[in-house]
């Protein structure tokens, strides 16, 4: 296009958008001009004025008309008319303050629920990790002893590997009073493979993670500010660590958490191959790496198979056939986050469901609206605009809403992920790193723009097929609704039906945690109080001293008289915490291929099954006698007994640990305990229970009597009382008290996460459910008035009030029928998706099934009461009235 | 009265650049003046002239002035640009090959 021709374009097109008061009076006197002209001309002529003007709009075709295709044609009438859309419909929302309410609140709440649980999944799943390159890092899904690790950094070249075993506790002393703290072991490649810089000092250089040269430790930035004040002198100075003297090396970043936020210090593994039991069969520990020299995944995964196949004959014993068979190589994101995956998905699919619901009502809300205004739609028609124009205006009054939906929907979100974030376990990964996230504001921004498009669709749809002439002449008060009733009524069925698939998913879950928190744990975890002692390492170096420390611990317990009784155990159950020993069961081979039956020790003081309330089946319990080591004893968990001495009865057999010269004979056989979580008593790569008594023989692997050892009492005191008074006792600085708690609190840490689960998913379907009950209440109220004439005429002729009430019903009834039935049928198919996290429970429980439906069904229905008794109140007088 | 024979598409905005080419006029003028010269055998709409002006101008082949009348109305004047007037003479060339070919297509038979 030339110059000269843009010269007048340019001016005009800016006038015509940004002048638009000029150009439409411009265009309203060129218009007038136009019909007063004529109008003279024809007088002029001789024709009848009124005759003259009728017949010069005629020719026109309709001032507006003409008008408006004046806009059109001026080509930036499309941005105009938007604009002018957009104020009439903010104008028209403004004007039904109940309608805007109801359609913006519906829709915040589900783009809301929907950006808090984007942003969560977002930033779990999704978000890379906070380390250097984080896309080169893996995950190894197998565990090896620190001697294969060796081995296994030595030979593979695909990957620059590091192992890390997590969740130790050190009593740590030396610089200020003795405390507890929780480490991580980690190899000298560990934080380096990281990315991360240390924020003062250095990182372990190769080879000081191996004894003798290991004697440091890394402190975390929480540590290092409670402990030295953000001292940066800190660097260099000694602590003691389990008695182990170390030298501070580092401190770790602010915010840095590697493997868990639990870690506090980390600490070399001190690798020593002449120490062979620890070497090759101590802490089993999973490898992290970091891919070498452009590798792939799938290079990496090869080279450590065929590393996994040479392995086994490295060990000085030989490993079962089937030892890490199933090793993959995954990316480190996938491993950290692990579980929590299948849980994130579960809820993404339940709010897309509750935007599905929102959605549905909005355009239900909608059609009932576009009906309603049948009359301004067909006035609007007459005057000139076409069906098109119709539709734009009432998709843009959905745009409008869907805009005002998603901001408000936004703030919904912040709100909601702040209480998600209160709300879930704190050990969920990552979960401090979520954040409302810009990625949340494109998704919310792109929900609204599809939810105003299908919200706008079938008001839209319908205006487009306008019968003008039966609108004006009914007075919009036409038939029952026309053509958009077989709409409405799929729209509200599908609500019932997505409504139904959320409640019975939160209802399996609630029920999954029924059964959880029913679990016979195998001991009575009510009145009970725990509090853990840890004595300094080298006073259980020495097996009397340590003994006579807690003989008389408990003796002074004893006299307090506060306590019913108390315990001592080196395991406290559903701590995690786990004593690993290998077996030699008298009379037992193992099958080749498998190594010898580990299992979990736990070291234990006469009282212990009667504190814990944990039965005996067979035989007895310890006494003073075995404690004192008179002779060697033991008892076994009830399954150890089924498993290694089938059928017959243990007592009176004998076992000992791996590597000692006499025998423990069997004295009793104790109930089984959840130990390991709440539905199984150990992990599965221990094989079975035993306890042996608090004695000088109540070895651990390192042939030492555990030092920390966790009280039990039954008592109505305290936990803090309790610590209080161990305090007390002992009396002593280098002695560290913690972990002062009931066993109630231990157990409602269990279940903590799937108890989260439950109560957001069922947050959710409430959220669905009242959604869905409004549009059930919109349906049923827009039938009742399209017929409320017919009603009031029926009354009115002597039909009784229980005819209409059944009338309207029976449309309700059909509504929550379909609804139920359809989303039966849907959560059969989706529910087993989520089977992992159920127990006990199956994804197709028909109890379940049946009451949550027929709740659903009771609650719709009574939504629909209210529109039904309207009904009745159908006034013939009033209702003829009106017409 | 029998109805006119509609305008081919398209024609009306070239008898609009040509009546304008003349003098410039107000919209009520050119439907006056295109009755007039076509005889009252070419019929515009008064419905479809005004959308059909405002085209034209949004294109900048016209241009708008207003001007007060004589019993004091404002009036809306249409001129032609320069770029108009190209496109006028452009328009007329090809109208003018089109109706030959076409005239001479429907003269075949009676040769």
């Amino acid at each position: 296009m030339p110059f000269e021709r843009w010269r007048h374009v340019v001016p005009l097109r800016w006038r015509s958008l940004l002048r638009r008061t000029r150009v439409e009076r411009d265009l309203d006197d060129e218009i007038r001009y136009h019909v007063e002209t004529e109008t003279e001309r024809l007088i002029a002529a001789g024709t009848d004025p009124a005759a003259a003007r009728r017949a010069v709009l005629q020719r026109l075709g309709g001032v507006e008309a003409v008008k408006e295709r004046c806009r059109d044609a001026r080509g930036v009438a499309f941005v105009e008319t938007v604009a002018a859309d957009v104020r009439y419909a903010v104008r028209t929302l403004w004007r039904s303050p109940a309608y805007a309410t109801v359609a913006v609140l519906t829709l915040a709440l589900g783009i809301g629920a929907n950006a808090a649980v984007f942003s969560l999944a977002d930033g779990i799943m999704m978000a890379p990790l906070p380390y250097a390159d984080p896309g080169g890092l893996v995950a190894v899904t197998a565990t090896y002893p620190g001697g294969a690790f060796e081995a296994m950094r030595r030979e593979v070249r695909t990957l620059t590997a590091a192992a890390y075993a997590e969740g130790r506790t050190f009593t740590l002393t030396g610089d200020g009073e003795a405390v507890r703290v929780s480490g991580t072991l980690v190899s000298a490649e560990l934080l380096p493979m990281l990315g991360v810089k240390p924020l003062l000092g250095r990182w372990l250089q190769p080879g000081e993670d191996a004894a003798p040269r290991d004697r440091y430790v890394i402190l975390s930035h929480a540590l290092w500010k409670a402990r030295y004040g953000e001292d940066p002198h800190a660097i260099g100075r000694s602590i003691d660590l389990d008695g182990v003297r170390r030298e501070i090396l580092a401190v770790m970043p602010h915010g840095f958490q590697f493997p868990s936020t639990a870690t506090q210090v980390w600490v070399p593994l001190g690798l020593d191959p002449r120490d062979t039991p620890r070497y090759w069969a101590g802490d089993f520990m999973p490898i992290v790496g970091r891919l070498a020299g452009g590798a792939t995944r799938e290079q990496a995964r090869e080279e450590i198979h065929a590393f996994q196949t040479r392995v086994p004959a490295l060990f000085p014993w030989k490993m079962p056939a089937d030892w890490n068979n199933a090793l993959a190589v995954v990316p480190l994101r996938d491993a950290i986050v692990g579980g929590v995956r299948s849980r994130l998905v579960v809820f993404l699919a339940a709010v897309a469901i509750v935007l599905l619901v929102a959605c549905a009502n909005v355009a239900n809300l909608g059609l009932s609206r576009a009906f309603a205004r049948e009359r301004e739609m067909a006035i609007r028609a007459a005057i000139g605009a076409t069906p098109r124009r119709v539709a734009r205006q009432l998709l843009t009054e959905s745009a409008v809403l869907a805009v005002l939906g998603a901001v408000s929907g936004l703030a919904v979100g912040a709100v909601v992920l702040a209480m998600l974030k209160q709300w879930l376990p704190a050990d969920t990964p990552r979960l401090a790193q979520v954040h409302l996230n810009g990625r949340a504001v494109l998704v919310c921004a792109v929900l609204a723009i599809v939810t105003g498009c299908a919200v706008g669709l079938a008001p839209a749809l319908y205006a487009l097929r306008l019968r003008l002439r039966t609108a004006l002449e009914s007075g919009g008060r036409s038939g029952s609704g026309g053509a958009s009733g077989p709409v409405r009524r799929v729209l509200t069925i599908g609500q019932v039906a997505c409504a139904v698939v959320l409640v019975i998913a939160a209802g399996l879950l609630v029920r999954s945690l029924w059964r959880l928190s029913r679990v016979d744990a195998g001991f009575t975890p009510g009145g009970l109080v725990t509090a853990r002692v840890s004595p300094p390492e080298s006073l259980c170096a020495d097996a009397d001293r340590c003994l006579t420390f807690y003989r008389l611990l408990d003796a002074r317990l004893a006299e307090a008289g506060e306590l019913r009784g108390a315990a001592f155990v080196n395991t406290l159950p559903l701590t995690g915490a786990i004593a690993k020993r290998s077996l030699e069961i008298q009379g037992y081979t193992v099958p080749s291929g498998q190594t010898a039956p580990l299992v979990s020790m736990n070291v234990i003081t006469p009282a212990y099954f009667r504190v814990m309330e944990i039965g005996l089946e067979a035989g007895r319990a310890f006494t003073a006698a075995d404690a004192a080591g008179s002779a060697p004893v033991v008892v076994v968990s009830s399954s150890t007994a089924r498993k290694y001495w089938s059928g017959e009865s243990p007592i009176g057999r004998h076992l000992r640990f791996a590597g000692e010269q006499t025998w423990r004979e069997i004295v009793g056989v104790a109930a089984d305990v959840r130990a390991h979580d709440l539905t199984m008593d150990e992990p599965g790569w221990i094989a079975g229970t035993i306890y042996v008594p608090h004695a000088p023989n109540g070895t651990l692997e390192d042939g030492r009597l555990p030092p920390a050892m966790t009280v039990v009492a039954r008592t109505p005191i305290e936990p803090a009382r309790l610590a209080a008074m161990l305090r007390g006792i002992t009396d002593r600085a280098d002695v560290v008290v913690d972990d002062a708690r009931t066993m109630g609190e231990i157990v409602a840490q269990r279940i903590a996460a799937p108890a989260a689960t439950a109560s957001l998913l069922a947050s959710i379907a409430v959220l669905a459910v009242t959604i869905g009950c409004v549009g059930v209440y919109g349906v049923l109220s827009f039938l009742v008035s399209r017929r409320f004439r017919d009603f009031g005429i029926r009354l009115a002729l002597g039909a009784q009030p229980v005819h209409v009430f059944w009338a309207v019903m029976k449309e309700a009834a059909a509504l929550c029928l379909g609804g139920v039935v359809i989303g039966i049928a849907g959560a059969a198919a989706l529910t087993r998706w989520m089977s992992s996290e159920l127990y006990g429970v199956s994804p197709t429980d028909p109890v379940t099934y049946v009451s949550v439906s027929l709740a659903v069904a009771i609650v719709t229905l009574a939504a629909s009461c209210i529109p039904t008794r309207r009904a009745l109140g159908a006034d013939p007088l009033v209702v003829l009235r009106e017409q | 009265m029998s109805k006119p024979p509609d305008l081919v598409q398209g024609t009306l905005d070239l008898l609009i650049l040509k009546i304008l080419a003349l003098e410039p006029l107000n919209g009520h003028a050119i439907g006056l003046r295109l009755r007039q010269v076509s005889n009252e055998a070419l019929a515009v709409s008064d419905g479809s002239l005004y959308p059909a002006l405002h085209k034209l101008e949004q294109q900048g082949w016209l241009t708008a002035t207003w001007r007060t009348t004589e019993n004091n109305r404002r009036a809306k004047v249409y001129g032609l640009t320069r770029a108009g007037r190209r496109k006028l003479e452009k328009e007329t060339s090809d109208w003018e090959r089109l109706s030959g070919a076409i005239s001479h297509v429907l003269r075949l038979g009676r040769a």
